[in-house]
């Protein structure tokens, strides 16, 4: 509970309007896009660094819960306030502060939306490489806070390898900026590592240099139906194993691609029991010729029919049907679970056979659906929570999911972040010691704890 | 479309992006997920109705563009509009929402608060009409009321017309709305039948005049149902669920007299006639309701009430609470089965229907058809409603009379959303300030779009210093025709 006293020196801070807490406006900050909710006592929405600054500062002094917050669309729980507390929501921090394509990098404020950095660059021919589902709502802060990924990072990279400089504000108040305007930078530790996919825990970001890079040329992109999954899992191991390098390349299996199919109506095959989605981009005869490399690895693995999409609309279309996997699944049933482990890609065929072997054991249906180049999976269970007896089988499933990935080294998250989701499943991935030095660097930062408490650190 | 239950909301916050109001406020209280959840805690009990509650609900355009971008199929629209009903009750509306809500439930109400609201601003000194606002409108930007309501001023019927247009005959040869083989009164291309709503009846009776040029120089024969009133959807917005239901059967039984309508005589007594003779002809009636082409709105909220609302109130009406009302629309049934479905399947927008006559209209423009410089905005029911955007930017593209200059907001909402410009100044005002700034800077000497509500929004933010006329797009497609 947030006392009188406190709230009016946070009221000190940020005038009233940058101040909720009644009930009912505090019901929408209790969620992310994950299943588990719970309220914060108060949400603030600073504008500055020093109205940061001073928040954190007040709410050190109280020992109070601070969790960050930009729209709410993390997939893991990363932003619900378990322990209560106050939300820090950025989505006012949302200005776009300088572009310089020629020294290639864009500095903004942790609110912008990543679809507006896209739309920012455009006109001078850059992008910002990361494009996570949600990226039309999702914002900077928290593509940092999740280090972030998307189909496109299978050639780019994610989040992380964008990060040239941060302002970080400490539990403390105190603010830190490390990093600078240069590609190449090794002066002192590399602290962007550290804060970037730290989910909160460790500082909030409050401004950010990123780097871009120039638009492709020419983009192709091409899908692939195969009537067997294991063909499907089969030609991305062996396109990646063979040196070629799409930008993205996904996979999606029957119950996805109808489930996207009824939604968006785009002539998929329904038929299908694998599809690939592939994109190459770069100059056009490069394209060309990946393009031709790819089919015919495609069709080493029968596939049935490849498709290349006509136009620039067609294109955006797949690209928005492909992004709303997630929400069409909803439809499937109340809730729904989207995890997000990681394989090596040559293991990719391997952990498809197992995510469905595990789902078939414990009878429940499952949508795979994986950014399938760099081996991230994402099995899709849809489920109804409020049916206990379903649900322990979902997170028993799971639990399978995860040993297996670990048992192919694989890990737990390629992009999600651990969030509540499964930071029980970490010594899967790591041990003790490791988890220790996690929890030094946290003791050492946050030592009253009050960044995200109750998370995987 | 099968709706879906809440639950099945994935909370993926796509809606965030194109909701106008959160893209304004940046508050998540503000947003279709939000309220969604708000919903949810309601009817699980974990929230009561309370002024908050009421507000963080109201606090939508319900432009439906959620629903649109929802990749769980959830039809917000619909879960917003029962849920306004819920709150209605315990949380009542403001007296000038309800005074209007009242207004309009009744034609003769209408009719009269006009005459009044006429006599009244003509004894309204200038200099407060400049003064005072209503919302975010200046009082003196609203637009006159009409000198007599469109629809008196119109015969129940106007024929086709065709035939050459003088000078210009040698044009047309050949061509359909020149050629005097062509279609005429007594040789009509079709029939529609035009819901004019409110706003065309009371305040935009050129906009009613321009629809029914253009459509009779098309070669149709015009029905106005002289006793249809207003749509319900203000009442629907604001919770008065039943003054809607009522709305509904006056409009569905006027439109389906229309409809089945005999074209060549036209005179009351025959229309009770054959009203009264439909029973036993009803076979004849059907062909009636078959050869009306369309029932055309020129404003889409209108339209989405007659294509969506009708047959959704429908499945919920009570025959025990609307004895009456059942009574009256199962008779109208009796001679158009399926109805309101039909209605509904037959309700076009105008300019979605005009797209569909584009090389008529554009050989049939005068040669001499000066070309204006239009900008156009894009009303929510018109985009997520009909989805004509795309057809409605080639109509303008495409006619001789425009020369369009695109803008790169034209469809983002102008904040006026029914009484939204009202009850939310500030939202709605800055949504506003970013469509000025490009419209401003687009240098067009007018301002379409096919709503009345975004034309008093649009046209009342305005000033006398922009030289920018706010209007429906018929009004010029109309004056390139000639009458």
């Amino acid at each position: 509970m947030i006392s009188p006293d406190l709230k009016k020196q946070f009221l000190a801070i940020v005038d009233p309007t940058r101040w909720l807490d009644k009930k009912e406006q505090l019901f929408c900050y209790a969620y992310d896009a994950f299943v588990e909710e719970s309220m914060p006592d108060a949400v603030i929405f600073p504008e500055t660094t020093d109205e940061v600054s001073q928040i954190l500062a007040l709410a050190s002094a109280h020992k109070l819960p601070v969790t960050g917050r930009g729209a709410g669309t993390s997939v893991c729980g990363a932003p619900v306030p378990v322990h209560h507390g106050l939300v820090i929501c950025f989505s006012k921090m949302d200005r776009i502060i300088e572009i310089n394509t020629r020294d290639r990098y864009i500095i903004v404020e942790p609110g912008v939306v990543n679809a507006d950095v896209q739309a920012a660059l455009a006109p001078y021919g850059f992008f910002f490489p990361p494009d996570p589902g949600s990226m039309n709502s999702a914002t900077i802060g928290g593509n940092i806070a999740q280090n972030a990924g998307g189909p496109r990072c299978l050639k780019y990279g994610v989040t992380m390898d964008y990060i040239l400089s941060l302002e970080v504000v400490l539990a403390s108040g105190k603010v830190i900026t490390f990093g600078s305007k240069n590609i190449k930078d090794v002066t002192g530790y590399k602290l962007a590592a550290l804060f970037c996919g730290s989910e909160g825990t460790l500082g909030l970001v409050t401004r950010a240099i990123l780097k871009v890079v120039p638009l492709p040329e020419t983009v192709k992109t091409i899908m692939a139906t195969f009537k067997d999954l294991d063909d499907t899992a089969k030609a991305v191991t062996d396109i990646i194993g063979s040196g070629i390098l799409p930008a993205a390349m996904e996979l999606m299996d029957q119950l996805t691609l109808n489930a996207i199919e009824d939604k968006a109506g785009l002539g998929l095959d329904r038929e299908a029991a694998g599809t690939l989605l592939i994109e190459v981009d770069g100059v056009a005869e490069a394209c060309d010729k990946q393009i031709k490399q790819i089919s015919e690895k495609l069709v080493a693995n029968h596939a049935f029919n490849i498709q290349e999409a006509g136009s620039a609309e067609d294109r955006e279309r797949l690209w928005t049907a492909r992004r709303s996997a997630y929400g069409v699944f909803a439809k499937l049933a109340p809730d729904i679970i989207s995890e997000d482990v990681t394989v090596p890609v040559s293991r990719v065929p391997e952990m498809v056979r197992r995510i469905i072997q595990i789902t078939d054991k414990y009878k429940l249906r499952v949508g795979v659906l994986a950014h399938a180049g760099d081996g991230n999976m994402h099995p899709m269970i849809p489920a109804d929570k409020s049916n206990a007896e379903e649900w322990s089988r979902v997170l028993a499933a799971f639990d399978e999911i995860f040993q297996a990935a670990a048992d192919l080294d694989g890990t737990l998250s390629g992009e999600h972040g651990i969030g509540l989701a499964k930071s029980k499943h970490l010594p899967l991935v790591m041990n003790q010691d490791t988890i220790d030095f996690m929890k030094t660097i946290k003791q050492a930062v946050d030592p009253d704890g009050i960044l995200n408490p109750g998370k995987f650190v | 479309m099968t709706d879906q239950p809440i639950q099945n909301c994935g909370k993926c916050g796509l809606c965030l992006s194109v909701c106008p109001v959160y893209q304004v406020l940046k508050q998540e209280q503000a947003s279709p997920r939000a309220r969604l959840q708000l919903i949810k805690a309601f009817e699980k009990k974990d929230l009561s109705a309370s002024p908050l509650l009421k507000d963080l609900v109201s606090q939508c355009l319900m432009c439906g563009a959620c629903k649109v971008a929802c990749p769980s199929g959830i039809n917000h629209y619909a879960k917003f509009m029962e849920m306004r009903q819920k709150l209605a009750k315990s949380q009542p509306d403001p007296p000038a929402i309800r005074s209007l809500v009242y207004l309009l439930a009744k034609e003769y109400r209408l009719r009269m608060g006009a005459g009044l609201a006429r006599i009244g601003r003509r004894l309204t000194p200038a200099a407060l009409e400049k003064k005072y606002k209503i919302g975010t409108i200046p009082v003196s930007r609203f637009p006159a009321l009409n000198r007599r309501p469109f629809r008196s001023t119109l015969p129940r019927v106007s024929p086709a017309r065709g035939g050459p247009r003088g000078d210009s005959r040698s044009n047309l040869i050949g061509h359909p709305m020149g050629d005097p083989t062509g279609y005429s009164r007594d040789n009509p291309r079709g029939r529609v039948v035009y819901f004019t709503g409110c706003a065309t009846n009371f305040l935009f009776a050129d906009t009613g005049h321009a629809t029914v040029n253009i459509l009779t120089r098309l070669g149709y024969e015009v029905v106005i149902p002289p006793s249809q009133t207003c749509c319900g959807i203000p009442m629907m917005f604001h919770g008065a669920r039943d003054q809607a239901v009522e709305n509904m059967a006056v409009n569905l039984t006027a439109i389906q007299e229309a409809m089945r309508e005999n074209s060549s005589d036209t005179t009351e007594n025959a229309q009770d006639a054959a009203a009264e003779n439909c029973d036993a002809m009803g076979k004849a009636c059907d062909e009636a309701a078959k050869n009306c082409d369309a029932v055309i709105v020129d404003c889409t909220t209108c339209g989405a009430a007659l294509k969506d609302e009708y047959p959704a109130l429908m499945n919920t009406l009570d025959p025990g609470r609307h004895k009456a009302l059942t009574q009256q629309i199962a008779l109208a049934q009796k001679t158009t089965p399926d109805m309101p479905d039909t209605i509904a399947a037959k309700t076009r927008d105008i300019l979605s229907f005009l797209h569909d006559h584009i090389d008529d209209l554009a050989a049939a423009m005068k040669p001499d058809t000066p070309k204006h410089k239009v900008i156009y905005h894009a009303p929510c029911h018109s985009k997520n409603s009909f989805n004509s955007l795309a057809k409605i930017l080639d109509l303008i593209k495409a006619l001789p009379c425009f020369d369009y200059i695109p803008v790169p907001d034209a469809a983002a909402c102008c904040g006026g959303g029914g009484t939204f410009f009202y009850e939310y100044p500030d939202i709605s005002q800055k949504m506003m300030a970013k469509k000025l700034i490009s419209a401003r800077a687009a240098g067009a000497d007018f301002w379409l779009t096919d709503c009345p509500v975004c034309r008093i929004n649009l046209h009342g933010s305005l000033s006398e210093k922009d030289n920018l006329t706010v209007v429906h797009p018929v009004t010029l497609i109309s004056k390139g025709l000639g009458s």
